[in-house]
């Protein structure tokens, strides 16, 4: 008896639901892509086209999805895309502009480009201010910005002038982390920039060469720093920064070790270095000594997200290259799939 | 088998007999490139009246003429051969003689060529290290001035406007006598470029050049055996570098090259001996942005002996040796300051045992301060069927020798690098009658230890002899004239089918089109000459997996030339694709849309 009036019960609400959806609109899907995730590709350097594919939730893979969408290519070489609100942007550098489409449809709404977009890179959004870093014109080591979008009009507001090479992007709160990579010269500093003066308000010295930013549950910043390259002819090493309060310590890596491609799941930490994969814990007060074996490979782009990691493959980067997904709970390869040509990084929404 | 061939030569020599021998002109004129010593290859010569009717560069010129494949970086930008699917390296251009492909990068830019001035081109297709050297795989193209003693005071102006504000400009005199020879060429032209890009609202943004070319060539006959010829050239390519469909380009590139040559020639009753010197310079300075002074360039700096002696032991039978001595310097923004010392020597058996049949062997080692040169040998044979028929084949074994920028480029260079080499062979049938000719040629190469430039890791990248590829094909060519009272017409057409394969993917090489053809129409009535061109040039693939092309595309061009004064003077209109055909020649790099030219050609 009991049991009948629990069935009677989840009925009445199963029916109740029911109606209660059919009476409002029904809820149609926004969009092709509005699931699943994204995956940029450069594509070529010159000669043709970056491209984005999408991985449905169930692992199918559609290839160009702008180009599909909107019978136009992309342009050339797509450095990041970053979904905000109903709208992804895409940043294509040697195009000199960033897409504004429809994260759902992949319909392109705006172009973000003019004088005021030169070499840009990452792309962040705080409130309905976007800011996207720029190297500015080649060789030029002064001339280097961060460009401040309205996202109503999307144009370019103002300029912040930052030191050169700005990369990487983060959020935290009222405040942009800019990582100073060097662009095609080498840097070695943190700017903050406060987004309600739109102002730096402080500079904070890293390693040589910062690649990558993220910020843990604790709200401590890390900055991954690959260091500069033997080749460079004044070779050093690469460091592992932690910022609290604007207090900088490190993590030393080897003389000759220049990691990448901090990426962090929960309260782990992830990087490659020397075609391995390496992870340590947020509150680790050394670095690992040994990888995680079952994840080696030269990755171009290494990216945590929900227990998984997601590594690409710009294999000949003459080709399409290749993404692979490794379960973090026992690092096992779960699945490949085949990308446009460079894959540079993944995108979940 | 090497030792074998080895024991062949020694064997050749101490049987061989002094009887009277006549030396043959033809020697004297080819050099290298002369048909007895290439009886089992297809040499192709293009003449004064084809090479000089206009001015343009070398790569045109070998695109509409010779059924050769270029990829161009978009109009007048950088462009390279690719000759029977091999590498842009592959394919050895030589300037009366002396090898000048790029040290640093091992290719030539056909753009930077003008074809103007020189009195033959010469193609020899097939192997060709044992007597042309490194890179010579694909083939051999040789531009070559051509001396000739006799009382002769002639000046040319060739002046051409053209679509996009192009102008042309040649100036050449040539002094000659019974003793001395003398010429002077100077060239040069500029385009702003600025062609639309059908199809969209962009136009060759950036693409504007401006090129100058000065060229003597000076000799000296000092007796019936002996000559003295100096040959210089100086070129001055200043390019700013136009933009894709998807981005803009601010650059510019500057390349100077100058050619330094002195050449003894001596011939005696059963010798003909040449001692060529030569002093090359290349330089290139690359401006990311040309607004800023800020450049990185790369230089190098080549003197060359080289010396061919060819023995008559009879009429039909000749020794051929030589030796060639290269000594080179580089140095840029990117490359390590490195010399490398090479020495090459070379022998060749030519016999002709009965009027059908010639043939050559031949053999060759290199030793070279910082790498190790192959040895490599080559046989060649052409069999006289009939009056009408004759049967060409070929063996050869080649290499190409790392450049500058495969070993010292920093970062990324690999000392370490070996030698490519190639295996090819080839059987051509010929058949030739008064107004027909038609030729059939099949070949194979097969290539290993290419040099490719592989990510070491993502952001390092650096040489290694990884590929190995196999190329096969056939090439078809037909000829036919006639000519009814006051009316001559020439009908020619080539087609080239090229199978490139990388053995590791199985899949063709990109930017080798397996299908391209051309056939021309010239028509001469009295004054007036008509030429039109048709091209095709097959689809190629832009990835390794051969996923994505650029599309296959026709063109016609045509031409017409009126002459006046006796031949003194001559006019010409030229359209260039005339159907307004969209096309690439390199992905997203559009080619110009229909385009005129008008050219003023002048001797006296």
């Amino acid at each position: 008896m009991k049991q009948f009036k629990l069935l009677t019960l989840l009925f009445l609400t199963l029916v109740l639901t029911y109606s209660c959806s059919e009476d409002d609109s029904p809820t149609l899907p926004l969009g092709d892509y509005e699931k699943g995730y994204f995956i940029t590709n450069e594509g070529p350097f010159q000669n043709g086209t970056g491209t984005i594919s999408h991985v449905d939730e169930t692992g199918n893979v559609t290839q160009s999805i702008f180009k599909a969408v909107n019978h136009e290519d992309l342009g050339s070489v797509v450095q990041s895309m970053t979904v905000h609100g109903d709208f992804a942007y895409i940043v294509v550098n040697n195009s000199h502009k960033v897409e504004v489409a429809n994260r759902y449809t992949m319909k392109n709404v705006a172009t973000i480009e003019g004088a005021d977009i030169k070499n840009p890179r990452y792309f962040v959004v705080v409130g309905n201010t976007g800011y996207v870093s720029n190297w500015g014109e080649a060789l030029d080591a002064t001339d280097d910005y961060i460009a401040v979008v309205d996202l109503t009009t999307n144009t370019v507001t103002k300029k912040i002038p930052v030191g050169e090479g700005p990369e990487d992007l983060l959020v935290d709160g009222n405040k942009i982390y800019v990582n100073l990579q060097g662009g095609w010269s080498q840097n070695n500093k943190v700017e903050v920039i406060d987004t309600g003066s739109n102002t730096v308000v402080s500079t904070l010295e890293v390693g040589d060469i910062p690649n990558t930013i993220v910020k843990d549950a604790s709200g401590a910043i890390w900055v991954l720093c690959g260091g500069k390259s033997s080749y460079s002819g004044a070779e050093t090493n690469g460091k592992l920064a932690k910022i609290i309060n604007n207090e900088v310590s490190f993590f030393d890596f080897g003389a000759t070790d220049h990691p990448n491609n901090l990426t962090l799941d929960a309260d782990k930490l992830y990087y490659s270095l020397n075609g391995k994969v390496y992870t340590m814990s947020t509150t680790a007060t050394e670095l690992p000594t040994a990888e995680v074996s079952g994840l080696d490979g030269f990755y171009y782009s290494v990216k945590a997200h929900d227990g998984k990691l997601y590594t690409t493959n710009a294999g000949d980067f003459k080709s399409e290259g290749s993404l692979k997904i490794f379960d973090l709970s026992d690092n096992s390869l779960k699945e490949t799939i085949i990308t446009g040509l460079i894959p540079g990084s993944v995108v979940f929404q | 088998m090497k030792y074998t061939i080895v024991f062949f030569f020694i064997g050749a020599i101490s049987f061989a007999q002094t009887d009277s021998i006549h030396l043959l002109d033809e020697v004297k004129l080819y050099g290298n490139f002369s048909p007895q010593i290439n009886s089992g290859y297809q040499v192709q010569i293009f003449n004064d009246s084809v090479v000089n009717t206009k001015q343009q560069s070398l790569g045109n010129l070998l695109q509409s003429q010779a059924n050769l494949y270029f990829k161009q970086n978009g109009n007048g930008m950088v462009s390279s051969i690719s000759l029977r699917g091999s590498g842009a390296s592959h394919t050895g251009v030589y300037w009366n003689g002396m090898a000048i492909n790029s040290s640093l990068n091992g290719q030539t830019d056909f753009n930077t060529f003008s074809a103007n001035g020189y009195n033959q081109i010469e193609i020899r297709k097939g192997g060709g290290g044992i007597l042309f050297g490194s890179g010579a795989i694909g083939g051999v193209i040789n531009l070559r001035d051509q001396i000739i003693f006799e009382d002769k005071l002639q000046t040319q102006i060739n002046l051409g406007l053209a679509s996009y504000t192009t102008q042309k400009g040649l100036i050449g005199s040539q002094y000659s006598t019974q003793k001395i020879y003398a010429k002077i060429v100077v060239e040069g032209n500029r385009s702003t470029n600025d062609y639309p890009y059908l199809g969209t609202d962009l136009h060759n943004e950036n693409g504007d050049y401006e090129n100058y070319h000065l060229k003597g060539v000076f000799a000296y006959k000092i007796n019936d055996n002996n000559q003295i010829q100096l040959f210089a050239t100086a070129a001055n390519n200043d390019r700013n570098l136009s933009r894709t469909l998807t981005a803009p380009n601010n650059s510019k590139l500057k390349n100077t090259d100058s050619r330094l040559m002195l050449h003894w020639k001596n011939f005696g009753q059963a010798y003909n001996s040449s001692l060529k010197l030569a002093y090359l310079n290349e330089e290139y300075h690359f401006y990311f942005n040309k607004e800023s002074s800020d450049y990185s360039f790369g230089k190098s700096s080549n003197y060359m002996l080289k010396y061919d002696f060819k023995y008559f032991i009879k009429n039909s039978l000749s020794l051929h040796t030589g030796l060639v001595n290269k000594y080179s310097t580089a140095n840029g923004s990117n490359l390590l300051d490195k010399y490398r010392n090479d020495f090459e020597v070379y022998l060749l058996l030519h016999q002709k045992p009965i009027d059908q049949l010639q043939y050559n062997v031949s053999v060759r080692k290199g030793f070279s301060s910082i790498y190790e040169i192959p040895l490599i040998y080559a046989a060649d044979i052409k069999y006289q069927w009939s009056s009408k028929f004759d049967i060409k084949a070929n063996f050869s074994t080649n290499y190409r020798l790392p450049t500058y920028n495969d070993l010292f480029w920093n970062p990324g260079g690999n000392p370490d690098l070996l030698a490519e080499t190639s295996t090819s062979g080839e059987l051509g049938l010929g058949y030739h009658h008064k107004k027909m000719t038609i030729n059939l040629t099949s070949y194979t190469i097969k290539s290993k230890n290419l040099i490719q430039w592989r990510p070491k890791t993502p952001s390092y990248w650096t040489p290694v002899n990884v590929q190995n590829v196999e190329n096969y094909g056939l090439e078809f060519e037909v000829k036919f004239k006639q000519r009814f009272k006051k009316h001559a017409f020439e009908i020619q057409s080539k087609y080239a089918y090229t199978i490139a394969k990388d053995k590791a993917l199985d899949k063709q090489l990109i930017y080798v089109p397996t299908h391209k053809a051309n056939a021309s129409l010239n028509y001469r009535y009295r004054n007036f000459t008509v030429n039109f061109t048709e091209l095709y040039n097959g689809k190629v693939f832009t990835t390794t997996s051969n996923t994505q092309i650029v599309s296959a595309y026709w063109l016609s061009n045509l031409e017409i030339y009126k002459s006046f004064l006796k031949q003194q003077l001559t006019i010409g209109l030229m359209a260039n694709n005339i159907w307004n055909t969209a096309y690439q020649s390199i992905a997203y790099r559009p080619m110009p849309n229909r385009n005129f030219e008008f050219n003023i050609n002048y001797k006296f």
